[in-house]
């Protein structure tokens, strides 16, 4: 007796819960990102945080520490209990939401996806840096800043992933319009392969005065070899990503740029576009955002 | 038993023979065919990009031989890079740093041979989850933090040719003389060779077991140093995968992965087939699956002649 009694007042504090939230007029956004081990989303994270004070939205962070599509996807359900308004995420892997999605959609919550795309109908958006477009500005600059006739070495990403295969095919289409010969090698995002790789190349093709790291570590690695065998200033050096430790490098003129994925856009317009959803306003499937370069010119303004 | 050690020896120099004329061959192939690799300058490659992997496998082959497997170093690596460059960070002098890093890699090592000589469970089973957990510890205390451009003096111990060069060469050194001239490096042929009769023999067989996975550790701290000092960042993602590759390298070189038999010696010409072999395909313009593909290959190679010649001496 006294046990139905005790589980008819959770219900009842549940139902008066539930009703309150859909009566108050302030709508939440429950915003579920990569990780909070992550500088880059922590940022983004940030960002969107202060876009829905702006905007008068209540900021519903619910990341998990590190990146794990199990956790986010029970912050997913999580969110669909609270019965947000509308969900941001940003998928540490995209094929992990499919159960979570359909009840999303039975709560009639629209999902706005960040940086990943997540393919399902109640996914509205996508705000995502355009990595071959990005990697276009990228290659330009090496172009325009590398001793010619010479060779750009792109240390890749693993072979077959999306955006490390972008980065490389902006860069190399930008090297080939200048009539600049490409040498590809596939690094598996792993700093130790891009030394090794690069310390090989710079030996077998002594005549390489570019790299492109497709991710910062990466040039990092390169900036390390360049400075073994007593060639810097003699081969440019890109990155990608805005790390801390690449700003650092490229300020102390080791590391010639990096490519910044605009972080404080896509947080900001993840909000924006996930509040116009719940209006029921129209939005585009794809919102793809530019990276910019930064170099010694502008660095000082992103090393806090 | 003189009979035994002698036969034996001379099938153990006959194998680290067979490592050193492929070595040879891989090197006479590219040096025919690739004009680049014949530089000087590509040799000074070479053997500074082995320094990693030569700690690390140094370290592989004392517990290899005494019949374990450590699947652990790469998280080791990670761990002790992430420590070393929060220490660094926070203004830590070099050597405390460092002294820290090696003794990190040690105590994962010595608590790994720990809970596998204590709750029995395989070491492959035992370092599989101590490579896990290892992996997570190293990136809650590296989570989003920037560890980079650390002091000048540190940058010293792994950059240039020199410096990795020589401490790779003093590990091995001092390996080949644990295993060759004491009483513990005796033991852990014993030991892999037969545990039952090495405990039978009077061998303290549980303690010098986790000796060899600090043994191991430290190595893999070692090898974590030189990475995080030549890279002049940390990261926690680091040194992923790399347990295998060391594990490649003793392999090729001709220890058996039984136990029991191999040697330091042989461990170094596997770290430079692997070595020759990348850089060499690099000289070739071979793309990077490729060189996988290739390195596979060798792998496998090395393994089949090991298991053949064993066959054919238990038939014999």
């Amino acid at each position: 007796m006294r046990k139905v009694s005790k589980a008819l007042l959770v219900v009842l504090v549940m139902a008066l819960c539930l009703g309150a939230s859909a009566w108050s007029q302030t709508k939440t956004i429950a915003y579920v990102g990569f990780a909070t081990s992550n500088t880059f989303w922590n940022h983004l994270g940030a960002m969107a945080k202060a876009e829905a004070a702006a905007v008068g939205v209540k900021f519903l962070d619910l990341t998990p520490p590190e990146p794990s599509p199990e956790e986010q996807k029970k912050a997913v359900e999580n969110a669909i209990l609270q019965h947000v308004d509308g969900i941001i995420i940003g998928a540490a892997d995209n094929r992990a939401f499919g159960e979570s999605l359909k009840k999303a959609k039975a709560a009639k919550i629209p999902v706005v996806a960040v940086d990943t795309g997540i393919d399902d109908p109640q996914v509205f958006s996508l705000v995502q840096t355009d990595n071959l477009k990005s990697a276009r500005i990228a290659g330009k600059y090496i172009v325009a800043h590398m001793t010619k006739p010479g060779k750009i070495l792109i240390l890749g990403g693993t072979l077959g992933h999306q955006t490390g295969d972008a980065r490389r095919d902006g860069v190399a289409q930008m090297a080939m319009d200048a009539g600049v010969t490409v040498i590809y090698r596939a690094c598996d995002w792993d700093e130790t392969k891009a030394y090794e790789t690069c310390q090989n190349e710079l030996a077998a093709n002594p005549d390489i005065t570019a790299i492109f790291g497709a991710w910062d570590p990466a040039a990092m690695a390169a900036r390390a070899v360049v400075k073994e065998k007593g060639l810097m200033g003699k081969v440019v050096i890109c990155g990608f990503d805005g790390n801390p430790a690449n700003l650092k490098a490229i300020k102390a003129g080791e590391i010639n740029a990096t490519v910044k994925q605009d972080n404080d856009k896509m947080g900001k317009d993840a909000i924006d576009i996930t509040l116009k959803i719940i209006k029921g306003q129209k939005v585009e499937k794809f919102y793809p955002i530019d990276g910019f370069i930064i170099d010694a010119s502008n660095v000082d303004q992103y090393l806090n | 038993m003189a009979g035994f050690v002698s036969s034996s020896t001379f099938k153990q120099m006959r194998r680290g023979l067979q490592a050193l004329l492929g070595l040879v061959l891989i090197n006479a192939v590219f040096f025919a065919l690739a004009p680049s690799y014949r530089h000087l300058a590509n040799f000074m490659t070479i053997l500074s990009n082995a320094t990693v992997l030569g700690c690390l496998a140094a370290g592989s082959t004392i517990v290899i031989i005494s019949g374990g497997l450590d699947l652990s170093i790469g998280s080791i690596i990670a761990l002790v890079s992430v420590v070393v460059g929060y220490l660094l960070m926070i203004k830590v002098p070099v050597l405390l740093a460092v002294l820290a890093g090696l003794g990190i890699g040690a105590l994962v090592g010595l608590l790994s041979g720990f809970i596998i000589v204590s709750t029995g469970i395989p070491s492959f089973i035992g370092t599989l989850g101590m490579m896990m957990a290892v992996r997570g510890v190293a990136e809650i205390i590296g989570a989003g933090k920037d560890m980079s451009a650390f002091p000048k003096s540190f940058a010293a111990i792994g950059m240039g040719y020199v410096e990795p060069v020589l401490i790779m060469a003093a590990a091995f050194a001092l390996v080949a003389l644990f295993l060759s001239k004491t009483r513990l490096g005796f033991n852990a042929f014993a030991i892999g060779g037969n545990a039952e009769v090495a405990r039978l023999s009077g061998i303290s067989v549980k303690k010098n077991q986790v000796l060899y996975y600090l043994l191991g550790g430290l190595l893999a701290g070692l090898a974590a140093v030189i990475e995080t000092s030549r890279l002049d960042f940390a990261q926690s993602s680091r040194g992923s995968g790399q347990e295998l590759n060391s594990i490649a390298a003793v392999i090729i070189g001709g220890t058996t992965m039984a136990g029991g038999m191999g040697g330091v010696g042989r461990t170094i010409i596997g770290v430079l087939i692997m070595t020759c072999l990348s850089a060499g395909l690099s000289h070739l313009g071979v793309g990077s699956s490729w060189q996988r593909i290739a390195i596979g290959i060798v792998i496998i190679l090395a393994v089949w002649i090991d298991t053949f010649q064993r066959d054919r001496a238990t038939k014999a």
